[in-house]
């Protein structure tokens, strides 16, 4: 029996309605995002050279997993506890930490877990190493996967402490706060290439504002890109300057959820400034903080601007990054194949942060 | 290129039907926007190579040009991106060591047959020349230079060192001796003795390279064995690393830096390519330079014979085009307007690649051009190799870690030799 | 209610708040100096940070000589381009997603989800071979296509059209008016805010994204302004002058900064939005 008032005027039948428009989107997501997505794990099983398969398309090689071996793996590679004590330290103190606030209580459940695979990766990843007359099949990967993680872990903390610390100080509804946080944001809408091109000439040695200042006062200035101890410190900060802005929002915004009560309650108890923040501020904001963690982590997990075009990725490759190499290896080496294979690895790995944030999100509706 | 889109629309509109024939081409070399094409009196590569072009467009019957983007950043990656996607530009400029890695694969087209057509004339080549758009029995392009490193000279604090005699440059002759000179040159002036491009491009991993070849070494052989961790290796590297220890160079400034270092007058020596003669001539001509009184010289002998790194640009054309022949033939008669305008292109500092133009009075009247006249017998370069681009990219970043980073010398040639092996085997 | 202590934390947060801009400032203030003066020093007033001497030249030059104007022109091409499509695909999946019953839907809805795992860096190589093998590259669909097929848009318009009381729907279907007319006349004037949001989101995007262009657009008529920009700035230290690169820097931002501070309000809610769900 069909609804007499979807028959009127011919129109359309709920399934009609709801195929026509689910069409457009359903179409671009297919041929878009699905089908490319399971051809990148087709090309990642080839060995596929681009120039190559372009003038011979028949070039390409079923390899199987060999290309994933070759990028991850190496000749003679063992696993032993004590191989790299500082990251295994730090994972057996990352998963002592998950389990004694599991027991106190003070962490949600998701996060403990989260925090608790993070130390056993720690203790069970650098455990890796090549054995006597071994060595890893392409020596730069896991250099770069540490170069990437070290990124991360500079910049995400960089940007929300900060942005942390200017939302709260910021959380008023007045003009002058107003504009000060339109200035915060600004950069945020920049290009990548103008937030490179700015910062490149800053600090440039011999062009740059911060050399001009520290030759001012006397100082010799800092090579800053090309410095194996400054490189990575020059890309976070230039990073730093470009994302607070989103981080700083978002904060806001959590800030504005915790109720006017809580803090006139605290206003009565004379709780001020930093003790407010600490006692009352802090805990509220905790999901808005997590959730911050993690969207910072995958956006900057996927850098390759700023290590593109600031530091080529130099000096000695101490800023290079997964991206970078995956850009590389595809369209300067050709290797269309194994650049795949690391592209999948990408995924695995942003699919392991989306679902953590997919999780937070859910427990906090 | 505002004017190139108006005259390329122009040119469709008012000969739609009957037939220009529009080309696009690639190349690196830098932008030039305002060239002109007066091939003349342009300065410097970016604008020399571009008035030819704008020449070509305007003075070849029947034939625009369209310019692509002209960085240097990302341009074998986006030919080879542009290669795969069926869009190669239809002339483009490349380095000799790429020729093993394109035309191996097909993707040049073999124009030996075409070329007295268009009224070039491959005999008229130098030998290198002609090797170098060599590959197994074909000719895959036409050469335009042979370009190499060399040594920049301020000849001012040379003098103030003691270091000229009859006006010209007294350079070492051994390691040994180039510290003593180094240390001579910073008591008397107190600046840096050398500086190249140690921190960014490869410019160091060509001055390692000529050493090692001095000492008849090569950082592979010809049949495809690593030979970087070697006696000839270590001995290179140090001559360079010992100006570093002494504080006498500094491996930490780039590209630009290393040249503004050369032009303020802070270091006495600039180790870069032919390419920059003429704009150091012109900054020398330039009073408030603290250039004033410039000198080329040919990369010294150090060790037991003669060698500098080079190379060579050419054009060529993808193997597609030759499946069009209206647009083969434009291509072509392009590659011979930029064959006839050797001359103009060696103005840059470029070594010719005709012998009738490098014979001519008027080559030999370009500035500084007699300074380094050995350069072209010295020229070397690594054997061929597809892997050319990444074999670069190993050494320039291990060199880099042994002097920005302290890594030290054998660990470093023993992790460079095990990379360039296993790029070799693929 | 202004108390000293207000005055305090403004004039506090307005030290790192100036520092935050100075580089922006001095972005600016090069772009008006000669590329004689740049090529000597950077701090000729003020550490530079005030365009003395002053010139227009380097902005003469740039729409004189430069394809600035025409990467401009692409970047608005593409970004306006992506920006309808992804509305195009959003508010009509988003719809369907959120109010229609059909059979399959909680699988569609499972299916885009995963979607949303998918980086771009993760799909650019199969991307990139596929348009090559249907020779697309080098136009402007290529550059706008592959955001569309990103889910994040239809989660976005999703969310809000489930917010949208359900009376106001039923009373236009018992007047017998056909699902599509009811999206069209009666739910997208309602979403207006939520477009807006999406919008802007996508144009942020579109203007700045560097990766895809780069592999995709290898002639100069395909250039965005983010690519060409570094395309310039790989090559600035050997033939264009400083202020002119700078020149171009504040051109490329210029209209972002300016629809950011119009739509100021919709943006830090399409972050809030964009960034708590997607």
């Amino acid at each position: 029996m069909v609804q007499p008032n979807s028959t009127k005027r011919g129109s359309l039948s709920e399934n009609q309605a709801a195929f026509l428009l689910l069409l457009p989107f359903l179409t671009v997501y297919a041929l878009f995002l699905v089908y490319p997505f399971f051809r990148g794990i087709w090309i990642s099983l080839h060995d596929w050279n681009l120039l190559e398969v372009a003038f011979n398309p028949a070039a390409k090689q079923f390899v199987g997993l060999s290309n994933y071996e070759r990028v991850m793996w190496g000749r003679n590679i063992e696993w032993s506890l004590f191989s790299s004590p500082l990251a295994q330290l730090l994972g057996v103190i990352a998963l002592l930490a998950a389990a004694w606030f599991a027991m106190r209580l003070q962490l949600s459940r998701v996060t403990a877990i989260a925090l608790a695979i993070f130390g056993i990766l720690l203790i069970v990843a650098p455990g890796f190493h090549p054995g006597p007359e071994g060595r890893w099949f392409s020596p730069r990967f896991w250099p770069t996967v540490g170069n990437t993680l070290l990124f991360v872990a500079w910049a995400v903390p960089g940007v929300t402490l900060s942005a942390l610390v200017l939302a709260a100080a910021l959380d008023r509804e007045t003009r002058a706060m107003g504009i000060l946080r339109t200035l915060f944001f600004i950069s945020q809408v920049l290009s990548v290439t103008v937030v490179t091109l700015i910062w490149q000439i800053m600090f440039s040695p011999r062009q740059g504002l911060i050399a001009n200042i520290t030759e001012f006062f006397g100082g010799s200035p800092v090579v800053w890109l090309t410095d194996e101890r400054f490189a990575m410190a020059a890309i976070v900060i230039a990073t730093v300057w470009w994302s607070l802005g989103i981080a700083m929002i978002l904060f806001l915004a959590g800030l504005q959820d915790i109720s006017k009560d809580l803090k006139e309650a605290a206003e009565l108890d004379s709780a001020i400034g930093v003790r407010a923040f600490w006692y009352i501020t802090l805990p509220n904001l905790k999901r808005t903080i997590t959730l911050v963690i993690v969207l910072q982590i995958i956006l900057h997990f996927q850098v390759f601007g700023q290590s593109h075009l600031m530091t080529n990725g130099g000096p000695n490759d101490t800023t290079q990054v997964l991206v970078r190499y995956i850009y590389q290896t595809a369209f300067r080496d050709s290797e269309l194949g194994r650049a795949s294979a690391m592209a999948v690895f990408l995924f695995v790995i942003m699919g392991a942060f989306s679902i953590l944030q997919f999780v937070i999100g859910r427990e906090e509706d | 290129m505002k004017t190139t889109v108006v005259s390329a629309v122009l040119a469709t509109i008012v000969t739609s039907g009957i037939s220009a024939q529009e080309l696009t081409l690639g190349r690196f070399f830098g932008a030039c926007e305002d060239a002109g094409t007066d091939t003349k009196t342009s300065v410097g590569e970016a604008c020399i190579i571009q008035s030819i072009i704008n020449a070509a467009s305007e003075e070849i019957e029947g034939v625009t040009i369209d310019t692509l983007p002209t960085d240097w950043g990302n341009y074998y990656d986006q030919l080879k991106a542009s290669y795969a996607g069926g869009t190669p530009p239809d002339v483009h400029v490349m380095h000799r060591h790429r020729i093993p890695e394109f035309a191996g694969f097909g993707a040049l087209a073999e124009i030996s047959g075409d070329l007295e057509s268009v009224g070039i004339d491959p005999t008229n080549w130098t030998d290198s020349a002609r090797a170098a758009v060599s590959y197994k029995d074909g000719i895959y392009g036409v050469p335009m230079d042979l370009h190499a490193n060399l040594w920049h000279i301020n000849m001012d604090l040379m003098e103030k060192a003691g270091l000229v005699v009859d006006g010209k440059p007294v350079l070492p002759g051994s390691p040994q001796e180039m510290l003593v000179h180094a240390r001579k040159l910073k008591e008397a002036t107190g600046q840096d003795y050398l500086a190249a491009d140690f921190a960014q491009f490869p410019i160091g991993v060509r001055m390692v390279l000529a050493l090692m070849w001095q000492q008849d070494a090569n950082i592979f052989s010809d049949d495809g064995t690593a030979t970087i961790n070697s006696d000839a290796g270590k001995k290179a590297i140090e001559t360079v690393t010992q100006l570093f220890d002494a504080e006498l160079a500094n491996p930490q400034l780039n590209y630009a830096d290393s040249q503004q270092a050369f032009l303020n007058g802070e270091v006495a020596i600039l180790v870069n390519g032919t390419w920059v003669v003429d704009l150091y001539t012109s900054e020398a001509a330039n009073e408030e330079s603290e250039l004033s009184n410039y000198y080329v010289a040919d990369f010294p002998q150090l060790f037991t014979e003669g060698a500098t790194w080079a190379d060579s640009h050419l054009w060529a054309i993808p193997s597609p085009v030759k499946s069009d022949e209206k647009k083969y033939q434009a291509a072509l008669k392009v590659l011979a307007f930029i064959n006839e305008h050797n001359i103009d292109w060696a103005r840059t500092g470029h070594l010719a690649v005709r012998q009738s133009v490098l014979d001519s009075d008027e080559y030999a009247a370009l500035p500084h051009r007699s300074e380094y006249t050995a350069t072209a017998s010295i020229a070397r370069d690594t054997p061929p190799s597809t892997q050319y681009g990444a074999i670069q990219d190993v050494l320039n970043r291990e060199l880099q870690a042994i002097w920005l980073t302290d890594k030290p010398i054998e660990a470093a040639l023993s992790d460079a030799e095990l990379e360039v092996q296993s790029l070799l085997d693929r | 209610m202004i108390t000293r202590r207000y005055v305090w934390l403004v004039t506090l947060v307005s030290i790192p708040a100036f520092l935050w801009l100075v580089p922006t400032i001095w972005m600016v203030s090069l772009s008006f100096q000669p590329n004689e003066v740049l090529a000597r020093t950077t701090s000729s007033t003020a550490l530079g940070l005030v365009p003395i001497p002053f010139t227009l030249q380097n902005y003469a030059d740039l729409f004189a000589y430069g394809q600035t104007p025409l990467w401009f022109l692409n970047s608005v091409i593409v970004a306006v381009g992506m920006t309808l499509g992804v509305l195009l695909v959003s508010t009509t999946a988003g719809y369907a997603l959120a109010r229609l019953n059909f059979p399959l839907k909680r699988t569609i809805l499972a299916i885009c989800l995963i979607g949303l795992m998918v980086p771009e860096q993760a799909v650019f190589i199969p991307l990139y071979s596929m348009f090559a093998d249907l020779g697309w590259h080098n136009s402007y669909h290529a550059l706008i296509i592959p955001r569309m097929a990103v889910p994040i848009g239809v989660f976005l318009m999703m969310q809000f059209f489930k917010g949208i009381p359900r009376d106001i729907e039923e009373a236009a279907r018992i007047d017998g008016i056909g699902w599509l007319q009811v999206f069209w006349h009666i739910m997208l004037p309602l979403a207006r805010p939520a477009m807006m949001t999406l919008a802007i989101l996508t144009f942020l995007y579109a203007w700045n994204d560097y990766l895809w262009p780069l592999v995709s657009a290898q002639k100069l008529e395909y250039f965005t302004i983010t690519l060409g920009l570094a395309s310039i700035q790989s090559n600035f230290a050997q033939s264009e002058g400083l202020g002119r690169v700078m020149a171009s820097g504040v051109i490329a931002s210029l209209p972002v900064v300016i629809m950011f501070i119009i739509f100021q309000r919709y943006v830090v809610q399409a972050m809030t939005v964009g960034g708590s769900k997607g």
